[in-house]
């Protein structure tokens, strides 16, 4: 199943997101978000499998952690999934 | 060399520290800046770091947790982002320069929270008095560091809160050595250095911000690089230019050590400690001592003084013989002037985990000679 990317506003924020999703039993990367992934210019964010996805956000909306955005491959780069 | 400045900076360091810094240019390059595995592990340590910090100071969100150069970075930090130019503040008698240049910088208007000291009930109704509705913001020392008074933090927190005052805390003596809770203080800053108490190496400090925080330096964060002003965010509001890695990674190890070995086992070893030094000082003749009646009013660090001997005479007998201690102002004129020590200054001796009884002793037996002119 293809990654899905949650972007965040700092490594701090990706950090404390990695670590929910982590202590909740999801696998998951810090990475740089890609540029054609983000708005605002360098940042990071955090990798998951895409089935992951449910559980993910609802472990983030309980730690009050949600991500800016959500985004998935598509042809040429990314495109933002509406969670 | 036995070494009575810790108030300065702590010398004695945990090994951890001393590894840790050691081993960080082998391990570790920017944080927040790169994706490959060196900035990535730097980025672990730093948030390690900012863990640890949060666990020890009670505070819910790491992302509070600022990495600065020094607890004067951080109150610079704190002063600018809450006062203004004619900004009526109101401080302790007992602060450091660090906190009275920076608002004489600025042109505030200081009022001073006088009262006498290892007397908290009566520092506390002085903040009472002088805090109102036209303060624009509160400073308190939480431990002086000619004096080792621990001023009553808790209380005047509380009156800030109740009249909506922004609070800002020198914690420079008190981190690892008297418990600090910022989420029951309610503070918008906490500023405390990396180096003395949390046994840290110097340049690092740390500032427990809030989001009224505003940046001090500009520059690159590694992060919304397309936004031409700081991001709106903590920590990287206040975390312009790449970061001291190798100072960091010996926090993270003082942070470590300081929650191992407990910060009211610390401090409670630490006042024994001083409780022997007043004991034993106060029975040499000559030698005023600056004691607390109530042991829990001081922490580690203590000033005493022997009239016809000036300070800086003492120390350097006391240096000759091999003791490490401060005298002078200690950079905190204002604390010499509530005492009334300001013409003449005090000889400082101040403590850490890593003294002992015996050194205590002999340090006496120096001072003694020291004052009969051996």
């Amino acid at each position: 199943m293809e990654p899905l990317y949650l972007t965040c506003r700092s490594l701090t924020y990706a950090q404390r997101v990695s670590r929910a999703l982590a202590a909740a039993g999801v696998q998951n990367t810090i990475i740089r978000t890609p540029q054609n992934m983000s708005r605002e210019g360098c940042g990071y964010a955090v990798r998951i499998q895409g089935r992951a996805l449910s559980r993910a956000m609802s472990v983030l909306a309980a730690a009050k952690l949600p991500p800016r955005r959500v985004y998935r491959p598509a042809a040429g780069g990314y495109e933002e999934v509406t969670v | 060399m036995i070494y009575l400045d810790a108030a300065a900076t702590t010398f004695q360091k945990p090994a951890a520290v001393k590894k840790a810094m050691a081993a960080a240019p082998e391990l570790y390059t920017s944080p927040g800046r790169g994706g490959h595995r060196l900035a990535m592990a730097a980025s672990e340590k730093l948030f390690e770091c900012r863990e640890r910090a949060a666990r020890l100071f009670h505070v819910e969100d790491p992302e509070r947790v600022a990495v600065t150069f020094n607890a004067t970075h951080g109150l610079n930090i704190a002063i600018r982002s809450l006062v203004g130019p004619g900004d009526r503040v109101v401080i302790s008698g007992y602060e450091h320069n660090s906190v009275l240049r920076p608002l004489h910088a600025l042109g505030a208007d200081i009022q001073v929270a006088d009262g006498p000291v290892f007397e908290p009930e009566e520092t506390a109704r002085a903040f009472d008095r002088l805090i109102d509705r036209n303060t624009r913001a509160v400073m308190i020392d939480h431990v002086s560091n000619v004096f080792g008074y621990i001023l009553p933090v808790e209380a005047v927190a509380a009156l800030c809160r109740e009249r909506g005052v922004p609070l800002i805390v020198d914690a420079s003596q008190s981190a690892g050595a008297v418990p600090v809770d910022a989420g029951a203080l309610g503070a918008d800053f906490i500023a405390m250095p990396g180096h003395k108490g949390l046994y840290g190496p110097q340049g690092t400090g740390l500032l427990i911000a809030s989001e009224r925080a505003k940046p001090l330096l500009y520059g690159g964060s590694g992060s919304d690089s397309k936004n031409p002003d700081m991001p709106d965010y903590l920590p990287d509001r206040l975390e312009a230019g790449t970061h001291n890695m190798p100072g960091i990674a010996g926090l993270s190890a003082g942070l470590e050590f300081v929650a191992r070995t407990g910060v009211e086992a610390i401090g409670a070893y630490e006042r024994g400690l001083i409780r022997r030094m007043a004991g034993g000082l106060e029975a040499v003749p000559g030698v005023r001592v600056f004691a607390a009646r109530d042991p829990e009013n001081q922490a580690g660090v203590m000033s005493f003084e022997a009239p016809g001997l000036p300070a800086e005479e003492m120390a350097e007998r006391l240096d000759r013989a091999g003791f490490a201690v401060r005298a002078g102002l200690h950079c905190a004129p204002l604390a010499h002037k509530t005492v009334g020590t300001i013409k003449r200054g005090t000889v400082r001796a101040s403590v850490s985990a890593f003294n002992t009884k015996s050194e205590i002793d002999a340090f006496l037996n120096a001072v003694e000679a020291a004052v009969r002119g051996r």
